[in-house]
């Protein structure tokens, strides 16, 4: 179940169904033109100095991955757990020679909290995502979206914002209080589908061959479960019969992936069950997706792309001995995967120390010297105890960043038109104000 | 001879005190639901068939199951989807308010029956949407269950990133394991020092996810109070609400102040920087 083709055939059943409901899949991106040509909104198209990279979505939709001048949407569990997550992914970044903002002035999607406790609503939501929509739209720089869960919402709340105009009008009454207005991406973009465009110059830069190295992925529910016209397939990648990210790159680095019959189980996140009902969490992610990764496919690793299942996944094994279950496979993102083989520091870029489940005898099969990183890495952790300024991937942000969302000389998109030539920044410019009311 | 033969016989009478004071237990195991409560899951009923969501998300139903089949929560806890959605369809106000007790919060929220269903039913909406209900209306039951949140919460309501990394406390996730926290135990370094060894400034902070600036928690803020999120939120716990508006108030005054000391390196500024007031 939930192969590609038995999707499209729910979704055409569904359609059947749904005659006369005026519900059908729609390409969204349509709509979002014609209520830009009614000043609605504003489209944040991507543009050359994007280096977009094209892919193909379920229903065969042509997707632009953009690639260069990214602004970085964090995901709020993998900053708090698993820091080597986006680490990873600035660090790729930089080797790739790609530029991007990573500022203190996004919130998360707030949608965590709305699947846990629903203590918020979806006009919050919505406005909540314009909002980070409209900062990176002001900065010149394209939203890359690292949570799957923020991926699953940001698609809901586009669709939401294009296709309920009180939402919509609702939405932009409050972004005008902050001086802010109504700006939806052109695509909305997961950070595994940058790693899908980037497969050739991260393969180029391969240090470390994985050839031997098993891998289960476990697919998140939220990349593909929720408004799934928008994830990205593959013919060449499981025959285009499941998502291609992140197994594409995984694939392309050398590493067997493997299957196992619970692929497209959830992990057991739950939102509210792996805070307040670890129980549940731990039960579901060490029965219904460990152990078939390690029992059915000897998996090495467990690989993913999104923050609440690198989290239950890893960290719900070690209780497991209570219970006999001495897994401890290590759980991965395909970006900390990716950098380690490229010769990413294992403990001071993908922080593999924050992990559960140890990830050394995955290290030593890859070929890479861990005992000496380790040590490496204690030594910086005295440095750093003695008062030494720490490494960063990118500049610290200035003091007055602390308070205020300031303008970075910033290029900014016009509403619709050609697209300038130079990818570099330029002075600061005003933001073009969306359209007037809708007719 | 069965084991159940073997067993005793004996008759059972109710007792004087059980006489007096009747079970308040239905046969079916349910609560009675006293007045009040009637009048606030009658309410609850009409704002839910009154939901937008409602006609959208609840198409119809072919009872074939594919939804329970592949629920995750199914499988460890007295629940189904297909339950739920129909208790959506042509459940009434006790039936609606009996889900909303329990039941709702076993969901994941991972869409998988969304995803099998045929129909095309937003199964996970509308289940998100009897759980908003159950907030705003603030059902005892909602409250309990939602205690155990009140730090994630904070976290989200006055800087937008529900986890940090000093929640994530050895003697509350001692199910973790030595090492998920990064552990100063492992590694003889503090906490603060462990975030410093993060190669980004903005992830160094253990107080929340990553460091969020003044204005942008201000303009969360400012959300929040425009779309009911507070009034929610204050339905299900009004001294937390409080507790909320006294932090973003002193951070208004932050701010303020902040403009002032600023205003050389803000001159040149243009859009929301220099126009959003908190
Ligand atoms: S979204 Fe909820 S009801 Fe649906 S399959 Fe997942 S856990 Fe079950
Ligand atoms: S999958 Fe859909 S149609 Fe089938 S029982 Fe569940 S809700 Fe009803």
């Amino acid at each position: 179940m939930l192969s590609a083709n038995e999707i499209r055939k729910v979704v055409a059943e569904r359609t059947a169904h749904q005659k006369g409901t005026g519900k059908r899949v729609v390409d969204v991106r349509e709509e979002m033109e014609r209520l830009e040509e009614r000043g609605e909104l504003v489209i944040h198209r991507i543009r050359p100095e994007n280096r977009p990279v094209e892919a193909s979505t379920l229903f065969g939709w042509t997707k632009r991955i953009p690639t260069d001048r990214l602004w970085h949407h964090k995901s709020c569990g993998q900053c708090g757990n698993i820091p080597g997550y986006p680490s990873s992914l600035l660090w790729l970044m930089n080797e790739t020679g790609r530029s991007y903002l990573n500022e203190p002035h996004q919130t998360s999607c707030t949608a965590w909290n709305y699947h846990g406790t629903a203590t918020s609503n979806p006009v919050a939501l919505a406005a909540v995502a314009a909002r980070n929509f409209h900062r990176a739209y002001e900065t010149g720089h394209f939203p890359l979206i690292h949570c799957g869960t923020s991926f699953g919402d940001y698609k809901e709340m586009r669709k939401l914002l294009v296709e309920n105009t009180e939402v919509r009008h609702k939405v932009r009454e409050v972004l005008r209080k902050m001086d802010r207005d109504l700006v939806l991406p052109e695509e909305i973009v997961h950070y595994s589908e940058w790693v899908h465009a980037m497969t050739p110059e991260i393969l180029a830069r391969q240090r470390y061959p994985v050839k031997g190295i098993i891998a289960t992925v476990h697919e998140p529910c939220h990349y593909y479960k929720m408004v799934p016209e928008d994830a990205v397939y593959d013919d060449a990648i499981y025959a285009g019969q499941r998502p291609a990210v992140p197994s594409g790159i995984l694939m392309a680095l050398g590493a067997t992936v493997a299957d196992y019959s619970t692929w497209y189980d959830c992990c057991g996140f739950g939102f509210r069950h792996i805070l307040s009902e670890r129980e549940f969490s731990r039960s579901f992610a060490n029965l219904r997706k460990i152990r078939p990764m390690v029992e059915e496919a000897h998996a090495d690793v467990a690989i993913t792309s999104d923050t609440g299942c690198v989290t239950t996944l890893d960290k719900s094994q070690w209780i497991g001995k209570a219970h006999g279950l001495s897994y401890l496979l290590p759980v991965l993102a395909d970006v900390q995967f990716a950098a380690l083989a490229l010769g990413a520091h294992p403990y001071k870029i993908a922080q593999v120390h924050w992990h559960s489940s140890s990830t050394e005898g995955l290290l030593t099969k890859m070929g890479i010297d861990w005992r000496t990183a380790k040590e490496e890495f204690q030594e910086y952790l005295r440095a750093l105890k003695a008062g030494a300024t720490p490494e960063l991937l990118h500049p610290a942000h200035g003091e007055i960043e602390t308070f205020f969302a300031v303008n970075k000389g910033q290029v900014l998109p016009e509403a619709s038109g050609p697209a300038p030539t130079s990818a570099s920044a330029s002075a600061p410019a005003a933001v073009p104000a969306v359209g007037g009311p809708a007719k | 001879m069965s084991i159940v033969a073997r067993l005793p016989r004996r008759t059972l009478s109710l007792t004087e005190e059980e006489e007096a004071a009747p079970p308040t237990m239905e046969l079916t195991g349910r609560r009675r639901m006293t007045a009040e409560e009637r009048g606030t899951a009658a309410t609850i009923f009409q704002e839910f068939r009154a939901d937008r969501r409602h006609r959208e998300f609840v198409v119809g139903c072919l009872n074939c199951g594919e939804c329970t089949t592949g629920c995750p929560a199914a499988r460890f806890y007295d629940f189904s989807p297909r339950e739920m959605l129909q208790i959506a369809q042509n459940g009434d106000a006790t039936t609606l308010w009996d889900a909303m007790q329990e039941k709702i919060w076993a969901c994941c929220q991972c869409y998988t029956c969304n995803m099998r269903c045929r129909f095309g039913n937003d199964i996970a909406g509308i289940i998100s949407v009897m759980r908003e209900l159950s907030v705003s209306h603030g059902l005892e039951s909602t409250r309990r269950t939602l205690a155990p949140f009140g730090r994630s919460l904070t976290l989200l309501m006055t800087v937008g990133t529900q986890v940090a990394s000093d929640m994530i406390q050895p003697d509350f996730f001692r199910d973790w394991g030595p090492f998920a926290t990064g552990s100063d135990k492992v590694w003889q370094v503090s906490a603060e020092v462990m975030r410093k060894a993060i190669p980004s400034d903005v992830l160094q902070t253990t107080r929340s996810s990553w460091e969020v600036s003044v204005q942008t928690s201000l303009e969360l803020f400012r959300i929040y109070e425009e779309t009911g999120v507070l009034d929610m939120l204050r339905g299900l716990d009004p001294d937390l609400t409080e507790m909320l508006i006294d932090i973003i108030e002193e951070r208004r005054e932050e701010f303020v102040e902040a403009r002032e000391r600023f205003q050389d390196q803000l001159a040149g500024q243009t859009g929301p920087v220099t126009t959003f007031s908190g």
